[in-house]
């Protein structure tokens, strides 16, 4: 008796515990989300810095990259000094909602499990799901990936394009989830695996680092936008962003950092 | 990689060390003293003492130290509203779990200690923190010696996990350095700063193992 006594005090105390993680604070339904940050004079730009050329660390350990230059504009035109936060991608969302950070600017493709989330803004750069191979891999066409192991990193919308993709990922031996894509880079040049299911973006960028190395299907697995993410009712913030992005389209600033990091303009603003 | 950019990495290296060994140091600094509280605490006969030292442990050392991080910086604010900074949190989660090790550590030297040392104290006049003090702990920290020298280097190798909840690191210098070059040069280098950091523990646990062995 005294026993089961214990164990049902313990699991009450668990309980208490998880009920106490699942209940959402109190919202007041209004979105001072923009006056938060003007009132803190400082944006917190949440990222993993290790995706290149979005955002990545440069030689001396500065953190750089396309998503961080158009920021960097947005905030000075914003008048608040931009902070950037390296953040575990798969704490992403947590670190939103426990205001450690404002925004999510890293290579953030749209998802609708995201949208369920995070306020996201509209769209600034397409962005394609597509599956590096080894150069001289008989993989031709998403059809030879039968009976093959494709690697990806977890937490990433790659992951969400193979689930779509179900003729596809059935036909595969496994998915196999790595932290990050340098890594399932790696994975592939040891043959741990047969492909890499990554952002178009990235996987260019590793390409030329590595000439002669991969190679990219023809075929890819889908079409992804590129947003930026807020928290969840943040719009106010969300507008304002954008805001200065149509008015960076507008005066050719965005087609100048585009040229800068991609050779061309490639955003999608309008 | 080229010559300059290795040689920029050993700087990146190097910074990312600092964050390491602060981590390492603070971790102590609060961890050794509570774990021997702890132990204190969980020698008591008096049940509402030890029952809930014990369950604390169990907790501490029987759920992985990366969601214990993650649960102190994440589970706080979203539960209870108590906002701390990432390296507050941090230092909090590493300490309580650090604790708990150190403590059975600490136990495990105290029940070692014959009964005789402690009637000796007494017939000797010795009070009870004299007792404590200068006769019991003393010898304790020497028996203790060998399994606090591999926590000691556990903890080196652990502050790793501290990049979850977002803080540049060793690990996390080294990973980004790998994603941005894709090179393995940065995690091989990276795994030798750990060594020698190890290194450095080991050896001064074993020079403190001499000091300390006087009466052989």
């Amino acid at each position: 008796m005294k026993r089961i006594g214990k164990v049902l005090s313990l699991l009450l105390m668990l309980s208490m515990v998880l009920s106490a993680c699942g209940s959402k604070s109190a919202s007041t339904g209004e979105d001072t989300s923009l006056k938060y940050i003007k009132d803190k004079g400082e944006l917190v730009l949440g990222l993993d810095a290790s995706f290149p050329p979005m955002g990545f660390k440069d030689d001396s350990g500065n953190i750089v990259g396309f998503d961080i230059d158009l920021a960097k504009e947005v905030c000075s035109r914003m008048g608040v000094t931009l902070k950037l936060q390296p953040v575990d991608w798969n704490n992403k969302e947590m670190e939103l909602t426990t205001k450690n950070i404002d925004l999510i600017w890293n290579g953030l493709s749209y998802s609708q499990d995201r949208n369920d989330k995070m306020t996201l803004s509209e769209s600034y750069m397409t962005n394609r799901q597509v599956m590096v191979v080894l150069k001289d891999s008989s993989i031709q066409t998403l059809a030879d990936l039968k009976g093959k192991t494709v690697s990806l990193q977890s937490g990433s919308t790659a992951s969400e394009a193979m689930d779509k993709n179900k003729e596809v990922k059935d036909s595969l031996k496994e998915v196999v989830k790595i932290d990050d894509n340098v890594k399932a880079m790696m994975d592939l040049q040891v043959n741990g695996s047969d492909a890499v299911a990554m952002d178009e973006v990235v996987a260019r960028y590793y390409s030329e680092q590595n000439q002669g190395k991969y190679r990219i299907l023809d075929e890819t697995l889908s079409d992804e936008q590129y947003v930026v993410g807020f928290r969840k009712g943040d719009q106010q913030l969300c507008d304002e962003v954008m805001k200065y992005l149509k008015e960076m389209k507008n005066d050719g600033k965005l087609a100048e950092i585009s040229t800068k990091w991609f050779g061309s303009d490639i955003t999608t603003i309008k | 990689m080229t010559q300059d950019q290795i040689n920029q990495l050993i700087i990146q290296l190097l910074n990312g060390s600092v964050m390491t060994l602060k981590i390492f140091f603070f971790t102590l600094v609060f961890a050794l003293p509570l774990g021997l509280l702890l132990t204190v605490g969980r020698m008591r006969k008096f049940i509402l003492v030890q029952y809930p030292i014990r369950i604390f442990l169990l907790v501490m050392r029987g759920t992985p130290l990366i969601l214990q991080l993650v649960a102190v910086f994440f589970l706080l604010p979203l539960g209870f509203g108590i906002h701390l900074d990432r390296f507050t949190a941090a230092i909090v989660a590493m300490s309580l779990n650090y604790a708990a090790y150190f403590a059975e550590i600490y136990r495990s030297g105290f029940e070692s200690m014959p009964k005789g040392q402690y009637e000796a104290a007494a017939v000797l006049g010795f009070t009870k923190s004299q007792r404590f003090f200068k006769i019991i702990l003393p010898q304790v920290i020497k028996k203790i010696i060998p399994p606090m020298g591999s926590e000691f280097m556990t903890l080196v190798k652990d502050t790793a996990l501290v990049s979850t909840i977002g803080i540049t690191e060793l690990y996390l210098v080294a990973k980004d350095t790998m994603s941005a070059k894709s090179s393995v040069i940065p995690i091989v280098a990276a795994g030798v700063f750990y060594l020698i950091m190890n290194g450095i523990v080991a050896q001064a646990f074993h020079m403190l193992e001499k000091k300390l062995s006087y009466y052989k």
